[in-house]
C-alpha cells in the first residue's frame, strides 16, 4: 500500500469503490507520531457537491486527518487524491492552489487589515497563482481581484463592513470573514473545523444558513469537523464517524444515528 | 451574481463600488505625486534646515551654536535613511528582525570602494556594483536565514554578518586592506564635480545662495537616492505585494491557506531590504570617500545591524516617514551632540541648568538610549507616532468646526 503513489495502481483502486464522482479520495491515509498511530488506513472518498460531516469523539483523529488532506501534516503510509491528481506530501499553498480551501476552528484572518484587504489577499492568490513580484500597480488597480473580492464578501453579507478593520468585528462576523477568505482563494473543496463552535445560537443559524448557500449556489463540496448534532443532521448529506483514528462508520445521518458501533463509541468506552 | 436579485440595495451597490474604486485609483495617483514633490521640496531644503536652522535655534536655547548640523551631516542622514527604509519593509510590515543588514550594508561599501580604485571612480557605477553585491548577498543569506523565524532568524542573519567582519578583518585583508580600512586611492567626481562643491556653482541656474549655499553636489546624488528610494518603497507598500508582506506579518498560516507561498515572499522581502541596504552602503562609502575617507570593517559589525534597528524603531515601524525621521534623530545624536565635546550653557537656559559644563563625546550612547527608551516607552509607533498624534491634537483643538464631518472617521484611527 506503500505504492499508493502510482497512478494507474490509484486509478484502478479508486475505479470500483467510488461508484460516484469521487472529488477527494485517501487511500490507507495513516500517520503515527512516535509509535501514536493518530490516523489509521483511513480510506475515505468524497463526491463532488456533497456535504460531509466527519465526527468522533475527542482524540479521535479528525483533525490529523484534515491536516493530512491539507498538507500541514505528511501522512506515514498512504496518499490523497484530489479531482483525479495525486496530492500527497504538497506544501499546504500548492494544495490550496489546486482547489482545497479551508477554513481554521479559530478565525484566522488578518486582524489589523480591513475586511476587504482580508480577502482580497485571496482574490490575489486565486488570480495571480502562488507569487507574484508585482509593485508597478497599485494594490486597487486590479478589476478582477475588485470584482472577485466584493462578489465573496456579498456571499457572506459583510459588504458593508467592507472598510471596517477586521479585528473590531464580532465574533460570529469574524468566521464569515474567514469564510469569505476561503472562499476567494476559489475553491472545489471547503474543509470547515468546526464551524459554529463559541457561536451563539443566531450566529450558528446564520451560519448554517450560509452554508447551505454555498453548496446550492457554488456548488461547493463542503467537508466539516462539526461537535453540534442540530447542524450535521441539517447541512450533512453524509456522515464520517472517526474513532481511535480509524473509521467506524461511513453513511447518510440517519444509518450513522442508528449504528450500534457509533453509539458503543460515544457513549460506551469513550466519555463525551 | 446575487446582486441581480435585489434590485433596490444590488444596483445601487456596484455603482457605489465602481466609483469607490475609481475615486481611490485618483486618489493613489494624487497622492504619490503629493509624495514625490513633498519630498523632493524637503530634501531641497534639508541641509538648510539642519545646517542654518538648527544653528539658530541651538543659539537661541544654549547661547553656542555647538548643536548646528555640518556639512556633511545631511547626506549622512539620507544614507542611513535609504537603508533603513529598506530594513523597515522587512521589520514594520512583514514583521521579521533581521540582526544582520551591517552584511549587505558593509558588502556594499566595500564593493563601491573597491570598485573605484580597481575600475573607475565613477559614483553611479560604484552605486550599481555595491547595490548588486549587497543584494546578490542577500539571496543566499535569506534562503538560509527565511527557513527559520523569531530569535533564530535574528540569530542567524547575525551570524552571518559576524562571519563577514571577521573575514574583512582579517583573512580577507588582502582585499579589504583588514582594519586599516579601505581608503582608495581615488578622485571621485560627480559628473564632472568634485563631490562638496555647491550646487550653487555646478548649476547655470543661479539659486539663492543663503537657502541653497550648503547644497553640495554629492548631497544632490543621495538626495536623488533617497527620492528613488521613497519612491520604490511607496509602490511597494500600496501594490499586490506588499499587501501580502503586510498578511505574512499578521498571520502566516492564513496567507499559506489562500494559496500563497510565504516562504518566496518572505525571502524577496529579505532580497528588497537587503538592496536597500546595498544601495546606502554603495552611497556612504561615496560619502566617506569624497572627503578623503574609506570603508571601514565597523561596517559589517553587529553595532552597525543593532543602529539599523534602533533607527527604525525610533523613528516608528510600520511607516516610510518613521525610518527617514529615525535616520535624522540617530545621526543627530550620534555626530552632533557627540561632537559638541564640551558645552557651556549660557543662553536661555542658564536659569534652569545654571552655568552648566557637560562633555557628550563619552555618553553619546546614553543619551541616544534615554531618547530610544522614552520615545519607545510612551510612543509605540516611534517619533512619527508623536508627531502624528501632537498633530492630531492641535487639529483637534483648531481645526475642530472646519472638520466636523471627519472627525467620526479620524477619531478612530
Amino acid at each position: 500500500m506503500a505504492s499508493g503513489a502510482d497512478p494507474g495502481d490509484a486509478d484502478a483502486g479508486a475505479g470500483p469503490e467510488a461508484a460516484g464522482d469521487a472529488l477527494l479520495t485517501t487511500d490507507n491515509l495513516t500517520k503515527e507520531f512516535d509509535g501514536l498511530v493518530a490516523v489509521d488506513g483511513v480510506d475515505l472518498a468524497v463526491e463532488r457537491g456533497e456535504t460531509r460531516a466527519v465526527i468522533g469523539p475527542n482524540g479521535a483523529g479528525k483533525s490529523t486527518l484534515i491536516n493530512l488532506i491539507t498538507g500541514l501534516l505528511e501522512p506515514t503510509e498512504g496518499a490523497v487524491r484530489f479531482d483525479g491528481r495525486d496530492i500527497t506530501g504538497l506544501a499546504p499553498h500548492e494544495i490550496v492552489q489546486r482547489g482545497v480551501s479551508k477554513s481554521f476552528q479559530t478565525a484566522s484572518i488578518f486582524p489589523t487589515m480591513t475586511v476587504r484587504e482580508n480577502v482580497k489577499i485571496a482574490a490575489f492568490a486565486a488570480e495571480q497563482g502562488s507569487f507574484r513580484l508585482n509593485f508597478l500597480r497599485g494594490r486597487d488597480a486590479y478589476p478582477a481581484v475588485e470584482e472577485l473580492t466584493r462578489e465573496m464578501l456579498e456571499a457572506v453579507d459583510l459588504l458593508g463592513d467592507a472598510e471596517a478593520e477586521a479585528r473590531n468585528l464580532p465574533y460570529g462576523d469574524k468566521r464569515r470573514l474567514e469564510i469569505a477568505i476561503a472562499l476567494a482563494a476559489d475553491p472545489d473543496l471547503l474543509f470547515m473545523d468546526e464551524p459554529t463552535a463559541g457561536m451563539s445560537p443566531e450566529e450558528t443559524r446564520s451560519t448554517v444558513d450560509l452554508v447551505e448557500r454555498l453548496q446550492e449556489e457554488m456548488g461547493l463540496t463542503i467537508v466539516l469537523v462539526e461537535h453540534d448534532m442540530e447542524v450535521i443532521f441539517r447541512v450533512a448529506d453524509r456522515i464520517v464517524v472517526l474513532n481511535r483514528g480509524e473509521i467506524i462508520a461511513d453513511g447518510t445521518p440517519e444509518a450513522v444515528q442508528d449504528d450500534p458501533a457509533v453509539q458503543e463509541a460515544y457513549l460506551g468506552g469513550v466519555e463525551l | 451574481m446575487s446582486g441581480d436579485e435585489r434590485p433596490d440595495g444590488g444596483q445601487v451597490g456596484v455603482v457605489d463600488e465602481e466609483l469607490g474604486l475609481l475615486d481611490r485609483f485618483v486618489e493613489l495617483k494624487q497622492r504619490q505625486w503629493f509624495l514625490l514633490t513633498g519630498s523632493a521640496l524637503v530634501l531641497l531644503v534639508l541641509p538648510f534646515l539642519m545646517i542654518d536652522g538648527l544653528s539658530v535655534l541651538s543659539e537661541l536655547l544654549t547661547g553656542t551654536d555647538d548643536f548646528a548640523g555640518y556639512a556633511g551631516l545631511p547626506s549622512l542622514v539620507l544614507v542611513f535613511a535609504i537603508v533603513v527604509i529598506g530594513f523597515d519593509l522587512l521589520l514594520g510590515y512583514t514583521r521579521l528582525l533581521s540582526f544582520g543588514h551591517a552584511a549587505f550594508f558593509g558588502a556594499a561599501a566595500y564593493g563601491a570602494a573597491i570598485f573605484s580604485e580597481q575600475v573607475v571612480a565613477s559614483p553611479l557605477a560604484m552605486v550599481v556594483v555595491g547595490g548588486l553585491v549587497g543584494t546578490l548577498l542577500a539571496l543566499p543569506i535569506g534562503v538560509l536565514s527565511i527557513r527559520r523565524s523569531g530569535v533564530y532568524f535574528a540569530v542567524l542573519t547575525l551570524t552571518f554578518a559576524q562571519m563577514l567582519f571577521f573575514w574583512a578583518r582579517s583573512p580577507g585583508a588582502w582585499l579589504t586592506r583588514g582594519s586599516n580600512g579601505f581608503i582608495p586611492d581615488a578622485e571621485l567626481t560627480i559628473l564632472g564635480y568634485r563631490p562638496d562643491t555647491p550646487l550653487t556653482e555646478a548649476l547655470l541656474v543661479p539659486l539663492p545662495e543663503t537657502v541653497f549655499g550648503t547644497v553640495t553636489v554629492e548631497y544632490v546624488l543621495v538626495a536623488v537616492f533617497a527620492l528613488l528610494a521613497i519612491l520604490m518603497a511607496y509602490r511597494i507598500v500600496n501594490s499586490p505585494y506588499g499587501l501580502v508582506l503586510e498578511a505574512v506579518g499578521q498571520n502566516q498560516q492564513r496567507v499559506n491557506f489562500v494559496g500563497l507561498n510565504v516562504f518566496r515572499y518572505k525571502l524577496m522581502a529579505f532580497v528588497i531590504s537587503g538592496a536597500f541596504a546595498a544601495v546606502g552602503g554603495a552611497l556612504f562609502a561615496i560619502h566617506e570617500i569624497a572627503v578623503g575617507g574609506g570603508v571601514y570593517p565597523d561596517s559589517l559589525y553587529w553595532i552597525q545591524s543593532g543602529d539599523f534597528v534602533i533607527m527604525t524603531v525610533l523613528g516608528g515601524v510600520g511607516s516610510i516617514a518613521g525610518p527617514v525621521i529615525g535616520a535624522f534623530v540617530f545621526e543627530y545624536i550620534a555626530n552632533v551632540i557627540n561632537g559638541a565635546s564640551t558645552v557651556l550653557f549660557t543662553g536661555p537656559l542658564q536659569p534652569v541648568l545654571g552655568e552648566f559644563t557637560l562633555n557628550f563625546t563619552p555618553i553619546w550612547r546614553l543619551v541616544l538610549g534615554g531618547v530610544f527608551v522614552l520615545v519607545v516607552a510612551f510612543f509605540p509607533d516611534g517619533v512619527r507616532g508623536a508627531l502624528a498624534s501632537l498633530a492630531r491634537r492641535l487639529s483637534d483643538r483648531f481645526g475642530e468646526r472646519r472638520r466636523e464631518p471627519a472627525t467620526a472617521d479620524g477619531g478612530d484611527d
